[in-house]
C-alpha cells in the first residue's frame, strides 16, 4: 500500500515529470487541458495522453508580466508555466470550460507561445435550456473532429466506448475508496486522497487503474480514531489545495471524511452511461447530469442549488461541520459563498471559511482557526450529549 | 459679446489657459436623455409596464418593441457610481458576504436587487437607516430577467444570482454567447465558418428569447416595430462612427471621455429619432471644431488611447487630469470597438442576424489576437502617441489582454504605455498618485522618443 501511495505522491508532487517520462517512453502525444469539465475520454480514445494542467507551487515570476495579479492562482500559475516554457511537452492544449479567467489564461498562452496549438470548444454553461443537450453533442462532435485533425488520427466509436469504460473504472475505484473513508473503515489521509486524484489527472488511466486495484486490495483497514471530528471540505474548483493545508486540518483532531473538491470527489463523481449507443450523446448527457451529482457554480442550472446540496451532503456523510476552501479571486465561488454561509448558519451546522492564495496562506493563523473550530464542534457535541 | 473668455479663445490668443477639458455642448442633450430614461423606468410599474433586468449586450431594442421597460445592469451601476451612490448597494453586498474582488457592476446591481426586496425581512434588516428614495432603491424590481453576456462567465453568474436574489420567482431566460476563439486558420474577424455558426446559434436564441417574451406579455411580438427601432439604432450608430472618425483631425475635436459620455444612446436608451438627432448634433459640433481647429483639450501635445472600461466615478476628473497633461485621449477600446460598432451589417428588415453579429464582435466577444489587430488599426488611424491601460480590477474580462496589448503596440508601433489599476464602479481601487507617476513616465518616454527623432 505504502509503495503505491508513494508513487501517487511522487506523480502528484511533480506532475509534469511523469508526463515527460511517459511521453519519452511511449512516444504518445500529450493533450493538455484545464479543469473543470473537459471530456478527457476523447483524447484518450484518440490515442493521446490527456493531462489536466496543474497549478505548480513555484512562485509566479515572469508570468506576472503577462497577467494581472488579480486573477486566480491557477490561471496565474498556468500563465507563468507558459512564459517559463514549462509546457513544451504538450502537443496541443484543448479545453472546453467557460470561465472568464481560464479563457483569459488560454488566450494569453496562445499569444505568448504561438507555436502551441490552443483550441477551445465551448461546452454550454447553461444546462437547462431546450438546446443544452443538442449544443453539447454538437460541440463534442466538433471537438472530436478537431482532435482527429490535430493528432492526425481517427477516433472510432469503439475506441471512445472503451475509453469511457476505462475512465468509469477509474472513477469507480476512487469512489470506492471514498465510500470506505466515509465509514472510517480505511486509513487514508485527505492529502493522500488528493495525491491519488491528482495523479489520475496526469497519468495513463490504465496504469492508474492497475495501481488503484492493487491499492484497494492492500489498503490499511485500521479504523480511524473515533475521537477525531469528522468534517467535510468544500471548494477549490480548479486547483488542488496545498496538501499541507489538508494535513494541517487533519492534524488538528479532524478527519476529513468527504469533500466536493475538484482534486477530490468532484473529479470522480459522475460516470458516463456505457449503455447509451452513441458515446458522444452519453458524454453530453453525463456532462449535464454531473451538475445534479455535484453542483458546479460555474454552471447555470436553476434546478440545482449548491448550498442546499452541500448542507445535505454534509449531513448525509455524518460530518459535524464544513470547512470551505476558497481560492482567492474565484468569482463563481464568491457568488455562492454567502448563500452557503447563510444556509449553514440557518441550519446551525458549524462552518469555517479559509481563503487560499497561490502565494500561500499563513499556516499558523490557519492552525489556530482550525483548532478553535474543532474545539467548538467538540464542545457542541458534548453539550448535546449531556 | 460675452465677457467670459473661453479656453478656445485663450489658445488662439496665446493666453495662459486653465487646463480643463473642452467639453462638447451636445453632451448636455445626452444627459437630459439619460435622466428622462431613468425617470421613465422608475415610473414603469405604476404605468403598468413590465420591467426586464438584463446585462451585457444591448437587448433593449427587443424589449422596446414589446413595450417592456428595461434596466441594464452595468448602466445602473455606472449611473450610481457617477452620482456617487454606488457605495450603498456595494455596502449591502459586503455585509451579506460578497467579496470585494467580485465584479463591482454585479455587486452594485445585485445590491439594488436587495434594496428592491423591501418586503422581505432579510432586506429590511440590511436596509435599516438607508434612504428609501435613493437611486438604487428606485429601480423597479424585475418582472423578468434576460441573460445574454458575451465572453464573461461572471455576467451569466451575475444574472443567475439576481434570479436567486428575487427568490427564483422572476422568470429568467439564459442565452449563451460563443466566444469567438478561432480554432482554424479560416477564422477571421467577422468571417469563417466558426463565426457564422456562432451567429446562427445566437440568432436562434434571440428568436427563442422573443418567444419567451411573448409568453410573458401574452401578446404577439411586433417584428415591424423592432425593424423601425433598429433603423434608428443603425442610423445613430453610423453617425456616431462618422463623428468619431472626424477625431483624426489634429487637434482632436472630441475625446474618449466625450464618447464615454455618449454611450447611453447606443447602449440602453430607446431606439428613436432622439438618439439619431443626438449624434447629428454631436457630429455637427465636432465638425465645427474641426473647421475651426479647436481641440478637446486646451493644448494637444499627446494623443492617447484608453484601454479598459471607464472608471465611472472619475470621468470628469480624469478628463481634466489628462487635459492638464496636454494629452487628449482620442479613442479607446470601450468606446470605439463596442456599442453597435458594426452597424453596416444590420439589415433592418431582418435585424436579428446583424444584432447577433454586433454582439459577437464587441471587444470582449473577440479574443486577444483580433482585439490587438483592431487596436493597432485604431492607433494608426488616429496617429496616437501612447496608450493608457486601465486595468479594471474587478472586470477581468476587459483587463486580461492588456499585457499582450502593451507588448504588441510596443513591438509593432513603438508606442509606450502606462498601466494602472482602477475599477468601473468601486472607487476604492483607484490610486491617484500611482496614476500620476505612471502617466508622467509615459509622457516622458514620448518626449524622449520625439527628441531622438529630431
Amino acid at each position: 500500500m505504502n509503495a503505491i501511495l508513494e508513487k501517487f505522491k511522487q506523480v502528484a508532487t511533480k506532475p509534469y515529470e511523469s508526463v515527460r517520462a511517459y511521453k519519452e517512453a511511449t512516444g504518445v502525444k500529450v493533450i493538455g487541458s484545464f479543469p473543470m469539465h473537459f471530456p478527457a475520454e476523447i483524447a484518450h480514445a484518440a490515442g493521446a495522453l490527456p493531462v489536466i494542467l496543474q497549478e505548480l507551487e513555484a512562485p509566479i515570476t515572469s508570468g506576472g508580466g503577462a497577467m494581472y495579479p488579480f486573477f486566480c492562482g491557477y490561471t496565474r500559475s498556468i500563465v507563468d508555466q507558459t512564459t517559463q516554457n514549462e509546457l513544451g511537452f504538450l502537443d496541443a492544449i484543448m479545453f472546453a470550460d467557460h470561465c472568464v479567467q481560464l479563457l483569459s489564461a488560454a488566450d494569453i498562452m496562445r499569444v505568448v507561445r504561438p507555436e502551441t496549438k490552443v483550441h477551445f470548444h465551448q461546452m454550454i454553461a447553461s444546462l437547462r435550456q431546450e438546446w443544452s443537450l443538442d449544443n453539447s453533442v454538437k460541440t463534442l462532435r466538433a471537438l472530436i473532429e478537431d482532435m482527429e485533425e490535430v493528432l492526425g488520427v481517427s477516433v472510432s466509436e469503439d475506441a471512445l466506448q472503451n475509453s469511457i469504460r476505462v475512465f468509469n473504472e477509474n472513477r469507480r475505484l476512487i469512489r470506492n475508496l471514498y465510500a470506505m473513508r466515509r465509514t472510517g473503515a480505511i486509513n487514508i489521509r485527505a492529502s493522500q486522497m488528493q495525491h491519488i486524484i491528482k495523479s489520475s489527472m496526469v497519468m495513463n488511466k490504465e496504469e492508474h487503474n492497475a495501481l488503484l486495484r492493487e491499492l484497494t486490495e492492500s489498503v490499511d483497514r485500521t479504523a480511524v480514531s473515533k475521537f477525531k471530528v469528522p468534517l467535510y471540505v468544500s471548494g477549490h474548483l480548479c486547483q488542488a489545495p496545498r496538501p499541507e493545508i489538508l494535513d494541517l486540518i487533519e492534524d488538528c483532531g479532524i478527519n476529513i471524511i468527504d469533500d466536493d473538491l475538484y482534486h477530490g470527489y468532484r473529479y470522480v463523481s459522475t460516470d458516463i452511461d456505457e449503455g447509451i449507443g452513441d458515446p458522444v450523446v452519453a458524454i453530453a448527457k453525463a456532462y449535464i447530469r454531473k451538475n445534479e451529482v455535484v453542483p458546479c457554480p460555474t454552471r447555470i442550472d436553476p434546478d440545482v442549488e449548491w448550498n442546499e446540496w452541500l448542507l445535505k451532503a454534509v449531513g448525509d456523510c455524518g460530518a459535524k461541520g464544513l470547512i470551505v476552501l476558497l481560492a482567492k479571486f474565484c468569482e463563481p465561488h464568491y457568488f455562492h459563498y454567502p448563500r452557503i454561509k447563510a444556509i449553514f448558519e440557518a441550519g446551525n451546522v458549524p462552518h469555517l471559511l479559509i481563503e487560499t492564495e497561490h502565494e500561500g496562506v499563513p499556516m499558523e493563523n490557519v492552525r489556530t482557526k482550525v483548532e478553535s473550530f474543532a474545539e467548538m464542534i467538540k464542545s457542541q457535541s458534548l453539550a448535546q450529549k449531556y | 459679446m460675452s465677457a467670459v473668455i473661453t479656453n478656445e479663445q485663450k489658445i488662439w490668443t496665446n493666453q495662459p489657459v486653465e487646463k480643463k477639458a473642452n467639453r462638447l455642448q451636445a453632451t448636455k442633450i445626452n444627459n437630459k436623455m439619460v435622466n428622462a430614461y431613468w425617470e421613465d423606468l422608475f415610473r414603469a410599474p405604476e404605468e403598468g409596464r413590465l420591467v426586464c433586468w438584463t446585462e451585457g449586450v444591448q437587448l433593449n431594442p427587443i424589449l422596446q418593441a414589446a413595450d417592456i421597460a428595461w434596466c441594464h445592469g452595468e448602466a445602473a451601476a455606472a449611473l450610481l457610481a457617477a452620482r456617487k451612490q454606488a457605495d450603498e448597494p456595494q455596502k449591502f453586498m459586503e455585509e451579506k458576504g460578497y467579496d470585494r474582488e467580485l465584479c463591482s457592476y454585479a455587486r452594485t446591481h445585485i445590491g439594488c436587487g436587495v434594496m428592491n426586496q423591501a418586503a422581505s425581512p432579510e432586506a429590511q434588516a440590511v436596509m435599516q437607516g438607508t434612504d428609501a428614495r435613493s437611486l438604487g432603491s428606485r429601480i423597479p424590481p424585475p418582472d423578468m430577467i434576460i441573460s445574454a453576456y458575451p465572453f464573461c462567465s461572471t455576467g451569466q453568474q451575475w444574472d443567475n444570482e439576481l434570479y436567486r436574489t428575487f427568490g427564483k420567482k422572476v422568470p429568467i431566460f439564459n442565452m449563451s454567447l460563443n466566444w469567438i476563439w478561432g480554432n482554424k486558420t479560416s477564422a477571421k474577424y467577422m468571417s469563417g465558418p466558426e463565426y457564422r455558426e456562432s451567429v446562427a446559434f445566437l440568432k436562434k436564441q434571440l428568436r427563442d428569447c422573443v418567444t419567451f417574451i411573448e409568453g410573458i406579455t401574452g401578446k404577439p411580438y411586433d417584428w415591424d416595430r423592432l425593424s423601425d427601432i433598429m433603423g434608428y439604432v443603425k442610423r445613430a450608430a453610423e453617425i456616431r462612427l462618422e463623428a468619431m472618425k472626424l477625431c483624426k483631425a489634429k487637434p482632436s475635436p472630441a475625446s474618449f471621455f466625450e464618447w464615454t459620455n455618449s454611450i447611453a444612446p447606443v447602449n440602453f436608451l430607446p431606439g428613436n429619432q432622439e438618439i439619431v438627432d443626438y449624434f447629428i448634433a454631436k457630429k455637427a459640433e465636432i465638425q465645427t471644431r474641426v473647421d475651426a481647429g479647436i481641440g478637446s483639450v486646451p493644448v494637444e501635445k499627446y494623443r492617447l488611447w484608453w484601454d479598459g472600461i471607464m472608471n465611472w466615478n472619475k470621468i470628469g476628473y480624469l478628463s481634466d487630469k489628462f487635459a492638464g497633461y496636454d494629452a487628449c485621449m482620442v479613442a479607446g477600446r470601450y468606446t470605439h470597438m463596442a456599442f453597435w460598432q458594426e452597424p453596416q451589417v444590420i439589415d433592418v428588415k431582418d435585424p436579428l442576424d446583424g444584432m447577433a453579429q454586433n454582439y459577437l464582435t464587441c471587444p470582449i466577444s473577440i479574443s486577444a489576437p483580433q482585439v490587438i489587430e483592431k487596436i493597432i488599426e485604431h492607433c494608426e488611424f488616429y496617429e496616437l502617441d501612447g496608450l493608457i491601460l486601465h486595468g479594471a480590477r474587478t472586470c477581468r474580462a476587459f483587463s486580461y489582454p492588456q499585457y499582450l496589448i502593451a507588448d504588441a503596440v510596443g513591438k509593432k508601433l513603438g508606442l509606450p504605455v502606462a498601466m494602472f489599476e482602477g475599477d468601473m464602479v468601486d472607487e476604492s481601487y483607484y490610486k491617484d498618485e500611482v496614476v500620476n507617476s505612471r502617466v508622467e513616465a509615459m509622457l516622458e518616454a514620448i518626449e524622449a522618443s520625439r527628441a531622438r527623432m529630431r
